[in-house]
């Protein structure tokens, strides 16, 4: 999958990109602000109790009998996170006005304070664990299109008050004296500009998870900082570090399969540490800088890899394709539902007893059988030749070896499903790793791997979505 | 005193924060093209005499009347005060200044462009307007502090310290200045130090604050010591 596929509307996880590039734009400015008042802190703290609020509207609604994974529960989590952001900032705001001690040590205390219960309610409420998980990784990738509206709306609200009553939040930030003197008060404005902060993180949690906003509010302006000439490229800067952070990092997450939240953040420190290199090297020599440049860019042209290329089929010849049962490194049973035709089918040919339940493992073995087939290609399960041959290892040798030992010839090819895995509403995200092998060298003359995220809403039932993904396999796979 | 009515006047007027009063018995009178400084040991109580005129701190006891608004206000804090983590440069914090006669969604008219050249080219600062502001030295951060406060179309100007920290060079530009505003242009001038050689060779009147009371000195427009 190259970069500009990740960017196109038409991908899958475009919606997830939008969503955290609205977030990594607006997110800097909030961040900027807070840390030109040195209270950067509340950037880390608040994300935690809107996280804490979400916990607790999760254990609220569970016990009040709404059922987990539905609009309604997602709902009041929102206003959960709303609610504890603004009575946290306001008991923050109090205690700044009449505690004694430091504000770095309240908020800290605040931080841990948070956490904990965030954990406890999480504990309390066994049906919100994955919810509150993802959460903390900064899934945005499950964003469904009306949360994105929202998050366009509010984050549009808050970038819209940011802009336009940027000299009154910048006067107020650098000399709230003069903000009394020329403006009437500075409370007002410290009380706006903490307004905008606590919407943004609120919603931001709820669609992204704490780690990615702090990310996002943090680390651009800490890049920007040292690339700025003034306050307005400070603020524009950080913005525009933030969406570049927020692009790359998608990709990376999409290509790599790891998860967005901690990857963007991964990288932002990465855009970081690179800024001030750059910088360092500008300052002892300009010919390096660019030197460093040029190898960063070809670099990244040498990352974005080609697709490996199809299964060759006029490479197999005459020879018989041994499919060795498809291994599974999920970790569950991937098994389908009842009601799957696969199953009525093997019933009716006699073939399945009726207790049987047919697996994504059948499903993909049973899938490339037919596509060999078609394709006038001699096929084989090891199985029916050897009844011993129920497993294969992965490792290309030992396989080999194995498959010679039951007087196998040809090739034999090796699936391994490292991941198929929703969690009912997010889209279906699979990983399959395939190998074909030599049988009488054991050398591995093609190997690839599948990484598919299908849509849930347009199939009904998590075994069409499964068919779903078997046929994208399939199709590039076989290159058509 | 002048025959129009002083633009800040104090009287008996105890300063201080809570219940705990730094200077008691004010009695103090700002008239336009006054220059008075006053002088007196940190501590004595010279920021908060500036902080109760500003109105940033309530007063404790007795009168104080401002007959012009906060806004005709010209305020220099000493720039240490300031936050140097600010990528700001020297023009963005010298067009604070005119925000208050700017609406939230207004650019910068002509009008004020036109005045920030005037002030800077008034401080002598035209050439470094570009420059990050806490790149600049302490005298050159004083002198756009000045400007941002002139920029403001003030009354009367109120200066926090500003020749602490300054070379000899901007001490003389600045106190050169602070006559002129005085002496040309009018303004009520008032600022604090805690250097009385230096204040008796600017100031016309000076006031001395220690021990918790302020007392009159009067002195003259002399030869600079530098």
């Amino acid at each position: 999958m190259s970069f500009f596929d990740v960017l196109s509307p038409s991908f899958l996880l475009f919606p997830a990109l939008l969503g955290s590039a609205i977030l990594a734009f607006v997110c800097p400015l909030v961040g900027a602000h807070l840390m030109l008042r040195r209270r950067i802190f509340l950037g880390l703290t608040l994300p935690q109790i809107a996280a804490c609020g979400v916990a607790f509207t999760f254990w609220l609604s569970h016990g009040a009998g709404v059922s987990h994974g539905t609009g309604g529960e997602r709902l009041l989590a929102m206003v959960g996170s709303l609610v504890f952001t603004l009575v946290g900032m306001g008991l923050l705001a109090y205690l700044d006005r009449h505690a004694t001690g430091s504000p770095e040590s309240r908020l800290a205390a605040a931080y841990a304070f948070a956490s904990a219960l965030t954990i406890l309610f999480v504990v309390f409420n066994p049906a919100g664990e994955l919810e509150i998980l993802n959460l903390l990784k900064g899934e945005v990738i499950s964003l469904s299109k009306e949360e994105l509206k929202l998050l366009a709306i509010v984050y549009g609200a808050v970038y819209f008050g940011l802009v336009l009553f940027r000299r009154e939040f910048l006067l107020n930030s650098f000399d709230r004296d003069l903000s009394f003197l020329l403006t009437g008060g500075s409370v007002q404005w410290s009380f706006w500009l903490y307004v905008l902060c606590g919407f943004s993180i609120a919603i931001g949690v709820i669609m992204a998870g704490p780690l990615l906003v702090f990310g996002f509010m943090v680390l651009p302006p800490l890049a920007a900082r040292s690339l700025a000439r003034g306050m307005s490229s400070f603020l524009s800067l950080s913005s525009l570090i933030g969406l570049f952070i927020a692009i790359f990092g998608f990709y990376l997450s999409v290509r790599l399969d790891l998860p967005l939240g901690p990857t963007d953040v991964a990288f932002g420190c990465a855009v970081i540490f690179m800024v001030y290199a750059i910088q360092l090297i500008v300052r002892k020599s300009r010919g390096l800088a660019g030197l460093l440049a040029a190898l960063l860019i070809v670099g990244f042209g040498c990352s974005a890899q080609k697709a490996p290329a199809p299964l060759d089929l006029q490479a197999l010849g005459q020879n018989t394709v041994w499919l060795a049962p498809v291994r599974n490194s999920t970790g569950t049973d991937l098994r389908l539902p009842g009601t799957n035709p696969l199953r009525s089918l093997g019933e009716i040919a006699g073939k399945i007893a009726p207790d049987y339940r047919p697996t994504v493992m059948d499903l993909l073995r049973g899938s490339v059988k037919r596509e060999l087939e078609q394709r006038r290609i001699a096929v084989s399960f090891p199985e029916e030749r050897d009844a011993r041959l129920q497993s294969f290892p992965f490792e290309a040798g030992s396989a080999a070896t194995n498959a010679r030992a039951a007087n196998l010839s040809g090739w034999l090819l090796l699936s391994d499903i490292r991941r198929w895995n929703t969690d009912g509403r997010a889209p279906l995200s699979t990983r399959v790793e395939m190998r074909l092998v030599r049988i009488d060298n054991g050398a591995i003359s093609w190997d690839k791997q599948f990484q598919k995220v299908v849509p849930i809403v347009g199939a009904a039932r998590l075994d069409e979505a499964s068919a779903d993904a078997v046929k994208e396999i399939l199709r590039e796979m076989f290159g058509s | 005193m002048g025959s129009t009515p002083p633009l800040v006047s104090l009287h008996r007027a105890n300063l201080g924060y809570g219940d705990a009063a730094v200077l008691e018995n004010v009695d103090l009178e700002l008239h336009a093209g006054d220059l008075i400084a006053i002088a007196g040991p940190n501590g004595s109580g010279k920021t908060t005499l500036f902080r109760t005129i500003l109105g940033f701190l309530p007063i404790l006891n007795g009168t104080l009347t401002r007959h012009c608004a906060l806004s005709e206000f010209g305020y220099v804090p000493q720039s240490t005060a300031l936050d140097s983590t600010f990528p700001i440069t020297a023009r963005e914090v010298v067009e604070m200044g005119g925000y208050g006669r700017l609406k939230p969604y207004q650019g910068l008219p002509s009008d004020e462009r036109n005045r920030l050249e005037s002030v800077l080219q008034q401080v002598g600062l035209s050439h470094l307007a570009r420059r990050l502001f806490f790149s600049l030295s302490g005298g050159q951060r004083q002198r756009m502090l000045i400007a941002r406060a002139l920029m403001v179309g003030p009354k009367i100007l109120i200066l926090d310290e500003p020749l602490a920290g300054c070379d000899p060079e901007s001490q003389k530009a600045i106190s050169d200045l602070l006559i002129d505003l005085s002496q040309q242009e009018g303004k009520a001038v008032f600022f604090s130090s805690h250097d009385l050689r230096m204040v008796r060779s600017v100031a016309k009147k000076i006031l001395r604050a220690d021990g918790g009371r302020v007392s009159w000195e009067e002195g003259v427009v002399a030869g600079h010591p530098w």
